[in-house]
């Protein structure tokens, strides 16, 4: 059993390790496609919510590992600052307008294309995103 | 038959032939790395059977790092791959201009022991593949000594009376310390400066070329465009975030009329305003394309050199991400200058959402300022400028 959780994660960290960085792009970009794919407004209010909530988890989860070295913890902390800014403005909080109905799918459209924008400032090293997708994966 | 041993030749012969076949498969494998076309006649030169070419573009595609995106569908796009194809449909439609593109790759090894050619030149005239060949991009201090040297083996290149265009796309190249901007080769530097010198190296004797089109994040900015400004007339960037294949192409297609006039500048405002009304279709974030007259921004970028460079320099003292942020230079009130303007002609939309939706100008040029953590998440979009 052991040997097979090893063997699993070693395979897993394989698939992963060559996109990693696109890894959670892509995670918003199913999202994104889950929300459009929808009519119902609750629904998609929900997808983008959990969305949200499983990676602000994850990035918890991998912040309090002993090993993560400082310049990530920093990156990941600025990470979760932009998720909870989305999160307000989905919501309508923090002097954030809420996000309309009808703009349901565009707002998850920025959220995608924020996220691939924020690579470029948000240092996260390539073995920390990693173990970022990993966590998500098991959450999820 | 058998040998004096017992076995049978044909046995004897099997490793034999086993290894011939490998070595034979071996040797193909690295013959397969080149894909050298052999120059045709008209590439020795213009004079020579080749048809005289009016523009000369030069196009370097890095990508060497991470270049997904999503489009609005949630199709996958490899950036550097796109780039590539359409700067290959540029050349193709182009019946008279040249045209030198160089793909700078991941390094990769083959059975992880042989290094395979990281670079793909291509060069095209008259809307034909004249050559195509693999190279090492890694070798040499310089970035782009490899593709000068490519570059001059083609002697019909004579500048004179050609519009010259350079086109580069790539990540934000960084202003100072550069370290990692190559993927396989991190221990190399490559920062704005890097930049300026290759391009001084494509356009010797102290020529500049008439268009220069930075297709990365973060162009826009004082130090940028000051160091590239003594080797480009105009120069297109963005101050703002833009993926490396996000500039729309077409307008560099038929150059011959779309620049038949030689106005570069009114050339470089069509091409910028396609891109933005393209940009602004697709995009939920904001978009910025700007068009910088390079002698016209001299005076403001003397202005703010001194005080730009400082703040610089505190940055790469203390730490890049953690202190600071991007933000309009409009929004800090020592840039503010009459001369500001000048020579900038920005098409700006702000993100659809996020803090900075309210936002309505931009002045064309990208600052850095120290970041306000109280500000994150806690404020209104109207009290906070970004």
């Amino acid at each position: 059993m052991k040997s097979r959780t090893v063997f699993g994660s070693i395979v897993m960290m394989l698939v992963l390790a060559l996109p990693a960085n696109g890894q959670l792009q892509k995670y918003f970009s199913d999202a994104a496609k889950k929300v459009k794919a929808t009519e119902n407004a609750s629904e998609k209010r929900i997808i983008l919510n959990e969305s949200f909530q499983a990676v602000s988890k994850a990035l918890d989860k991998v912040q309090s590992f002993a090993l993560i070295p400082e310049n990530d913890r920093v990156g990941i902390d600025r990470f979760k600052a932009t998720l909870r800014e989305k999160q307000d403005e989905l919501a309508g909080l923090n002097g954030f307008a809420r996000v309309s109905d009808e703009q349901l799918n565009a707002f998850s459209d920025y959220v995608v294309q924020d996220t691939e924008q924020a690579e470029a400032v948000i240092t996260i090293s390539l073995v920390t995103l990693l173990l970022i997708i990993i966590v998500i994966l098991l959450l999820t | 038959m058998q040998d004096s041993h017992g076995r049978s030749v044909g046995d004897a012969a099997h490793p034999m032939l086993f290894m011939s076949i490998s070595f034979a498969a071996f040797t193909l494998l690295l013959t397969s790395c080149s894909v050298d076309i052999p120059l045709r006649p008209e590439a020795q030169g213009e004079g020579e059977g080749g048809q005289a070419t009016s523009s000369s573009i030069v196009c370097i595609i890095h990508g060497d790092g991470d270049y997904r995106y999503h489009d609005a569908d949630g199709n996958e796009v490899t950036a550097d791959e796109e780039a590539l194809a359409k700067a290959k449909r540029v050349a193709e439609r182009n019946p008279q201009a040249e045209v030198f593109i160089f793909h700078q790759k991941p390094r990769r090894h083959f059975l992880f022991i042989f290094p395979r050619r990281d670079g793909e030149f291509y060069y095209y005239r008259n809307g034909q593949l004249i050559a195509n060949d693999l190279y090492w991009r890694g070798q040499g201090q310089s970035h782009f000594a490899p593709e000068v040297e490519l570059r001059r083996r083609f002697p019909g290149t004579n500048q004179s009376g050609k519009a010259t265009i350079f086109l580069y796309f790539g990540h934000e190249i960084p202003e100072s310390d550069g370290v990692r901007y190559d993927a396989s080769y991190p221990e190399r530097t490559f920062a704005v400066h890097d930049l300026a010198r290759g391009l001084g190296g494509f356009m010797p004797d102290s020529a500049r070329f008439d268009l220069l089109v930075l297709s990365t994040c973060f162009g826009g900015t004082p130090h940028t465009i000051g160091a590239l400004a003594p080797f480009a007339r105009t120069i297109i960037a963005s101050p703002g975030n833009l993926h490396l294949s996000y500039f729309d192409f077409h307008s560099l297609e038929r150059l011959d009329l779309g620049l038949a006039d030689g106005d570069v500048p009114a050339f470089a405002g069509r091409f910028a305003q396609r891109s933005f009304d393209r940009l602004t279709r697709d995009l939920q974030t904001d978009v910025s394309v700007a068009v910088y007259d390079a002698d016209r921004v001299q005076k403001f970028l003397l202005s703010v050199q001194y005080m730009y460079d400082r703040t610089l320099t505190s940055l790469t003292t203390h730490s890049y991400t953690a202190e600071s942020e991007r933000c309009d230079c409009a929004d800090l009130p020592a840039f503010v200058l009459p001369t500001m303007t000048e020579g900038v002609d920005i098409f700006y939309r702000p993100a659809r959402f996020g803090r900075s939706k309210g936002k309505q100008n931009h002045s064309g040029w990208e600052c850095w300022r120290e970041r306000d953590e109280r500000s994150a998440g806690s404020q209104s979009t109207e009290t906070i400028p970004r």
